[in-house]
């Protein structure tokens, strides 16, 4: 016997994630159009530094020595930067507002470093002119100064897989939300199950004895005609509460793919033949009729079914003829079965009123509408052949009487 | 020790169903039934009245049958039959899989109680109903006696020639015919599918014998009905099976 649980939740999850998607690309794209708007506010408030270049093109050389000239005096003053020249030796033959931690001559190694990082913490900018170097410096905390490089195949790397690497993050979202949905969706819907399982299981206690003492008062001997007739109708709706309370509950674990499928190989004609039998030993020969044929080659059919689920269909729609039968005739219900290609056909019939136009509707339509009419059996009959890969189709007859149809895939076996 | 000498006990929370099964079970001609309507009062009543069978609900007040099932087990092998208003597989089969005898789903017929409880004795004591009648078959003028497997006809039958008439009183069925009839009376005015009957006759690969069982049914409808060929006791329910009434 296998177990094999169904699909429909998979497609409800398949929604969560894609609105879950959309949401990651909207917090996205709301996160880089923030950068941009704080980078382009900053960008305006952010004093703009004199670097290197210009301070060495307002620096001349006269008699007296090094003079700057006097708008870039009036500027290093305001950005509260200063300025500094080294000759070949590394010592400062010029500085302009020098901070006084900073040295007067510099070794080489130190003029590397500081090209590279910091100068006593102040960011400093060098520019070499001929032999001598420029040394600018900004005040403390006012610029970040790191500097960033990358082995050349790696970034030829990152450039032939980054693609790739989208792509992954891609899946890594879309598998983490998917997971993260399924589950919290699962949840809502395991809810919902307990809440229906516990109406349904609070009401078997009570009903097991409207059943048993109505069945056994039938028989009594106390009672007149009338009141056995009435007992009669008080068991048989006992019974017909019976089995809504357990549609009810399979319905909703059909509902959400909780009911495991338990397959086995068997072969439906048996089982329809066993149903009919015991639906037929159950009513009246007033009551109703069943008139079954199988086709020679539909008898050696066999399929992989839910036994106890197939059962139920099949009972439901001879239950379901019986109630849509004309008073005060009998019920006939011709059964029939055949083989065409790789499926096994079954179709129910009777002489009853037929289904609603209404009802007809809400069977087809593939959307799940909110239940306008009771048509529970039948939704159950839809489920069960749905969930083992079936079809089915339910129509009325040309002569009035409902019509339904039922494919299951089907293998022929000749022996056991 | 008859049938009807086992003592059963039952467990469940409800007085008012407790009370419903056990006139059932009484009407039916049990004669030692006690309740319990706790596990620990079930504990009590077990050690003190040693039942023979236990009708058990799954969700009791301190605790759950499944428990107390296997509690009962380590001591004995006593037959448990579930009584629960879950009706889930996964429920039915951990019951069953707990080593339970049956598992009735409420709500139930008491029909249904009753036949199972003793279909439940019968396998695990192997006892026969004390009441010879049920082996016995009435068909009108004559009756099948499946305790020797022999049909007794009363009176002489009407349509065979004068020469069989004395020898037919006493017919024996072959195994074949006995498994048949067997069937169809314990399903007595019930239906009995051609596959249920092939099952019993040939137990497995029991498809593609229905000709062969037309056949039996043939045979078996001579030995038993007055007029074979319009049967009054044996019918044929077209398409379906055979019903015995």
């Amino acid at each position: 016997m296998k177990v094999r649980s169904g699909l429909p939740g998979i497609r409800k999850a398949l929604y969560y994630v894609m609105a879950l998607m959309l949401i990651i690309w909207l917090t996205l794209i709301a996160n880089v159009i923030l950068f941009v708007v704080i980078a382009i506010r900053y960008h305006q408030e952010t004093p703009e530094y004199v670097l290197g270049g210009e301070v060495m093109e307002a620096l001349t050389l006269t008699e007296n020595g090094y003079e700057l000239s006097v708008p870039m005096q009036t500027t290093l003053t305001q950005m509260r930067q200063w300025a500094m020249l080294l000759n070949e030796d590394g010592e400062v033959i010029w500085s302009y507002r020098k901070p006084v931690e900073v040295k007067e001559s510099y070794t080489r190694s130190e003029i590397a470093r500081m090209s590279k990082w910091y100068l006593e913490d102040y960011p400093v900018y060098l520019r070499v002119w001929d032999d001598q170097i420029m040394v600018v410096g900004i005040p403390k905390h006012s610029m970040w100064k790191y500097n960033v490089q990358c082995p050349t195949p790696w970034i030829d790397y990152i450039k032939n897989i980054w693609i790739w690497i989208v792509l992954f993050d891609f899946s890594l979202v879309l598998i983490s939300a998917f997971f993260f949905t399924r589950k919290w969706s699962k949840n809502r819907e395991q809810v919902r199950i307990e809440w229906i399982s516990g109406i349904s299981h609070d009401i078997r206690t009570p009903l097991s004895m409207v059943m048993g003492y109505s069945d056994a008062l039938q028989n009594s001997e106390n009672l007149s005609v009338e009141e056995k007739r009435q007992m009669e109708v008080i068991r048989h709706q006992s019974i017909v509460m019976k089995e809504l309370v357990e549609d009810l509950n399979l319905t909703s674990r059909l509902e959400y793919s909780m009911q495991a499928l338990r397959v086995e190989k068997l072969r439906p004609a048996a089982v329809l033949r066993e149903v009919a039998a015991a639906f037929l030993s159950d009513v009246s020969e007033k009551e109703a009729d069943i008139d079954m044929v199988v086709s020679g080659q539909a008898e050696e059919i066999w399929t992989e079914a839910d036994r106890q689920l197939l059962i139920r269909a099949f009972r439901n729609l001879l239950n379901n003829s019986m109630q849509h039968g004309e008073q005060q005739e009998t019920t006939v219900i011709a059964l029939r079965m055949w083989k065409e290609r790789r499926w096994c056909c079954i179709s129910f019939a009777d002489n009853g009123v037929g289904y609603s136009q209404e009802l007809l509707n809400q069977l087809h339509s593939r959307k799940k509408k909110k239940i306008v009419q009771n048509i529970g059996g039948l939704n159950i009959v839809q489920k069960i052949v749905l969930a083992h890969g079936g079809k089915i189709r339910f129509e009325n007859n040309k002569h009035g009487g409902s019509f339904c149809e039922i494919r299951l895939r089907a293998y022929s076996m000749k022996s056991k | 020790m008859e049938l009807y000498d086992y003592k059963i006990m039952l467990v469940d929370d409800e007085p008012e169903l407790r009370r419903m099964v056990k006139d059932f079970l009484v009407k039916e001609g049990f004669r030692y039934v006690v309740s319990a309507g706790s596990c620990r009062e079930a504990r009590a009543v077990y050690q003190r009245e040693q039942p023979r069978l236990i009708l058990l609900d799954v969700m009791l007040p301190d605790g759950d049958g499944f428990g107390l099932l296997q509690e009962m087990h380590k001591e004995s092998e006593v037959p448990v039959i579930f009584l629960s208003a879950k009706d889930e597989d996964e429920d039915r089969l951990h019951g069953l899989g707990l080593g339970a005898d049956d598992y009735i789903t409420k709500p139930f017929l008491p029909k249904e109680l009753i036949l199972r409880v003793k279909a439940v004795l019968k396998r695990v004591y192997r006892v026969k109903e004390e009441d010879k009648e049920s082996e016995l078959i009435r068909l009108g003028v004559c009756s099948v006696d499946l305790g020797s497997g022999l049909v007794r006809w009363n009176s002489a039958r009407e349509n065979v020639s004068e020469s069989s008439k004395t020898k037919a009183q006493e017919l024996t069925l072959t195994a074949k015919e006995y498994a048949i009839i067997e069937k169809l009376a314990a399903n007595r005015g019930r239906i009995v599918t051609i596959d249920a009957l092939c099952e019993a006759v040939w137990q497995e690969g029991n498809y593609g014998y229905e000709n062969t069982l037309i056949v039996h049914i043939r045979r078996l409808r001579e030995k038993i009905e007055e007029d074979p060929s319009h049967p009054k006791y044996l019918l044929t329910v077209r398409g379906l099976g055979y019903k015995l009434i």
